[in-house]
């Protein structure tokens, strides 16, 4: 098994707010947090901006409660899509988008929602809990999602604070569930201040609320995460080789770029 | 000697009971319920998430301490997931955010009376 | 649809025995000895104000145990260590604040089996043989190795301690906080204290607490009566409950119609005036329970008011076994934990307690 991650601490708070939320996830018992980066392309034109790099933000990260090791901390990507020319973005060769540690979309219509399952060079897909579920999940692009290693994340603050949003989340969960047969699911928090995180084994029993079972409650807030981040490794280097052997001429700024992210990724 | 005679019972999943050790965290500066404010608290936040079933749901406030905000709680076996979801998803107290910890769950009460994790041997 | 889960609590056992302490083959103190790794022991003497000089003496002499900081494990695989220690006596070591759902861990038992119950990545990396950890699910994800330093085929020129010790020094060194206690009959010899003087080592002293409870409510037991009968006795089960309530400072005098709690003393029961309860936290080895048991049963060797007597014995929650060599994990709570109660005819019950990812108790 692996320790408890929390992939998704919003990005956007400042520093301060972000420090006491990184502070009360290695407090709970955390040992990996990605900090979320959004991109909606709702809002006008977006630029991916480079990952804040963990280590210049906080020099000295806090340790995990009951352990000696301090928190790890990755970045975290991810795009609001709600047209298919926004996934050009996930296509193109951004040297900024390889720098992210996860890379999740949020796929707001049935078809994108397919692209995103079945195509898209992704880590997570964000599952809506905020609202109706706009469309029904599908076994086919679920499971093609599930056979690529791709995860689905369900988020469990927003059922904190609203009580209709609670019952969002649960039946939206429900029915995702009902397609997916309890895989592939990551919870995460999306806090964004430290009285809406939950401890994970507290996540944990949310997600038997959430029909998971018990083993495939735990693996949502463990094991799955970890696997993501693994499957964001493996999506990080095999980027690297396309793009050598597509632009040669570029090889010897490729070469550099690729080790250089590696190195910040055993360094968070 | 009928005394002697050896016997040997083995009870499985069949505790009527689990247990749950919570600490309520506020925010700095706010109201601090009392014992029987807690033990509304916890009510409540049992008829937000379950309705009228949850919130008959038999729960004990065995201990309270104000000054920790922390409490053991009972709750009947069958009950367990219930409550404990219900204690996670509650986000306020008397309109102000909170949140409850659960800092150790068992089926058995003198279990949470020797948390390895808790305890500082060093 | 509502899960179906939502109404159903993870599995758990009790097991409650009942013998006697002074039958030929009973095996009361085999199962104190067969549980590794305790972290509190607590006695609780009803119609007992002042605790006897015996027993004083017998828990002042717990002795130390020690902490070592970041010791590579392969020290404990070395042969000056398995010599002078592992072979000469009973060695008990565990890793300190690792968590057995989350990280690596290490337990060295005092047969002179060493557990390492490690991810699969550290499995893959080590290279060493194993197998599945029976609570891992589908996906192995965890796994057990465990090596017998004891046994003839490891001596220090052989394939399998040369293998063993490469492994753990160069392919994936591992290193932890450990926890030791040796426990050795008269032999004479280093100790661990300097064995370990290069290392960060610590000599650490149980914790003892006393206390005094007044006007204690105490369920009314028969020795030979595990299930109790209404009116007359209480249950196993009831006095498992209410021992939890004690050690827990929990209130016993509520109604049915509280609103707080509805919990009370189970029926029937009486009033003792004055109980002891004695607690030691620390790293403690069977060996002192078993010492502290006995005394516990001499207690009533002189007459006495009390009618029984209990002691209970927490276990680490992320030790990788409990007793024995049977698998332990971490699930809600990894409890893992054993309760006497001793009666003035010696008589005894015995619970033992495990949580969701362990076997049944011997």
């Amino acid at each position: 098994m692996a320790g408890f991650a929390d992939l998704n601490v919003p990005q956007g708070a400042d520093k301060k707010s972000l420090q006491s939320l990184l502070e009360a996830t290695a407090h709970l018992g955390y040992s990996v947090v990605a900090l979320n980066h959004v991109i909606d392309f709702k809002e006008k034109k977006q630029e991916i901006i480079k990952p804040v790099s963990p280590s210049e933000l906080f020099p000295s990260l806090p340790i995990v409660q009951g352990t000696s090791k301090r928190i790890k901390v990755l970045t975290r990507l991810t795009l609001v899509v709600s047209d298919p020319s926004h996934c050009n973005l996930l296509r193109s060769t951004s040297a900024n988008i390889r720098l992210y540690d996860i890379i999740a979309v949020f796929p707001k219509t049935e078809k994108l929602f397919h692209i995103a399952c079945t195509t898209l060079d992704v880590d997570l897909v964000c599952i809506n809990v905020t609202e109706k579920l706009p469309f029904y999940f599908r076994r086919p692009p679920v499971n093609m999602a599930i056979d690529r290693g791709i995860y689905f994340e369900l988020l469990y603050t927003p059922a904190i604070k609203d009580s209709t949003m609670r019952r969002y989340t649960i039946s939206n969960a429900i029915s995702l569930m009902q397609i997916c047969k309890g895989k592939n699911i990551v919870i995460s928090s999306a806090a964004e201040r430290p009285l809406e995180l939950r401890g994970p084994y507290d996540v944990a029993n949310l997600g038997l609320l959430f029909g998971l079972s018990e083993g495939e409650a735990k693996a949502a807030v463990s094991t799955n995460c970890r696997a993501t981040m693994l499957h964001g490794e493996t999506r990080k280097s095999a980027c690297g080789v396309v793009y050598t052997v597509k632009k040669p001429r570029k090889v010897e700024e490729e070469e550099t770029a690729v080790p250089a992210c590696k190195k910040a990724k055993t360094q968070a | 000697m009928a005394a002697a005679a050896f016997e040997r019972r083995v009870l499985q999943s069949a505790a009527e009971h689990h247990y749950l050790r919570v600490r309520l965290e506020l925010p700095d500066g706010g109201a601090r319920p009392n014992a029987a404010q807690f033990k509304q608290l916890v009510v409540t936040a049992l008829r937000e998430l379950h309705g009228e079933v949850g919130a008959a749901l038999p729960v004990d406030v065995l201990t309270y301490e104000e000054k920790t905000l922390s409490a053991i709680l009972r709750v009947i076996s069958s009950g367990l997931v219930k409550l404990w979801s219900a204690l996670t998803l509650l986000g306020f107290y008397q309109n102000r955010r909170c949140a409850f910890r659960v800092l150790q769950t068992s089926p058995f009460l003198l279990a949470l009376s020797g948390n390895s994790r808790e305890l500082v041997l060093d | 649809m509502l899960p179906a889960q939502l109404g159903r609590a993870p599995r758990h056992l009790l097991v409650c025995e009942r013998g006697h302490a002074r039958h030929p083959r009973s095996r009361h103190a085999a199962h104190v000895r067969d549980h590794a790794y305790s972290c509190r022991v607590s006695f609780l003497i009803p119609e007992c104000g002042l605790l006897p000089e015996v027993l004083k003496s017998t828990i002042a002499d717990f002795g130390e145990y020690y902490l070592v900081r970041n010791l590579p494990i392969h020290e404990l695989v070395a042969h000056e260590f398995i010599d002078a220690f592992v072979k000469k006596g009973s060695c008990y070591a565990l890793a300190y604040k690792t968590k057995i759902d989350q990280d690596n861990t290490a337990a060295l038992l005092p047969n002179g089996k060493l557990i390492l119950s490690v991810d699969k990545d550290t499995y893959e990396e080590l290279g060493l043989q194993g197998r599945p950890s029976r609570y891992s699910g589908k996906k192995v994800m965890r796994y057990i190795i465990t090596v017998d330093l004891t046994d003839a085929g490891f001596h220090p020129e052989s394939k399998k301690h040369n293998r063993v010790l490469w492994a753990l020094k160069e392919k994936k060194p591992l290193e932890f906080d450990f926890l030791l206690a040796w426990y050795n009959t008269g032999a004479e010899g280093s100790t661990l204290m300097s064995y370990f003087s290069k290392n960060q080592i610590q000599a650490l002293k149980p914790k003892i607490t006393f206390s005094t409870l007044r006007d204690l409510q105490c369920p009314v037991l028969q020795s030979n009566d595990l299930q109790g009968k209404p009116e007359e006795s209480c249950s196993t089960e009831e006095l498992f409950e209410w021992l939890g309530a004690v050690l827990n400072q929990v209130s016993l005098d509520n109604k049915s119609s509280s609103f707080l709690s509805t919990y009370c003393c189970p029926e029937p029961n009486t009033v003792v005036e004055k109980a002891f309860l004695c607690t030691i936290t620390g790293f403690i080895i069977p060996e002192k329970i078993i010492q502290l048991l006995e005394q516990l049963c001499c207690y009533f060797g002189e007459p006495k008011l009390a009618h029984w007597l209990t002691l209970t014995v927490h276990g680490f929650a992320d030790s990788p076994v409990s007793w024995r060599e049977s698998e332990h994990g971490f699930h809600k709570g990894g409890e893992n934990l054993y309760n006497f109660v001793i009666f003035r005819n010696l008589d005894y019950w015995l619970h033992m307690a495990v949580g969701t990812h362990d076997d049944c108790p011997p």
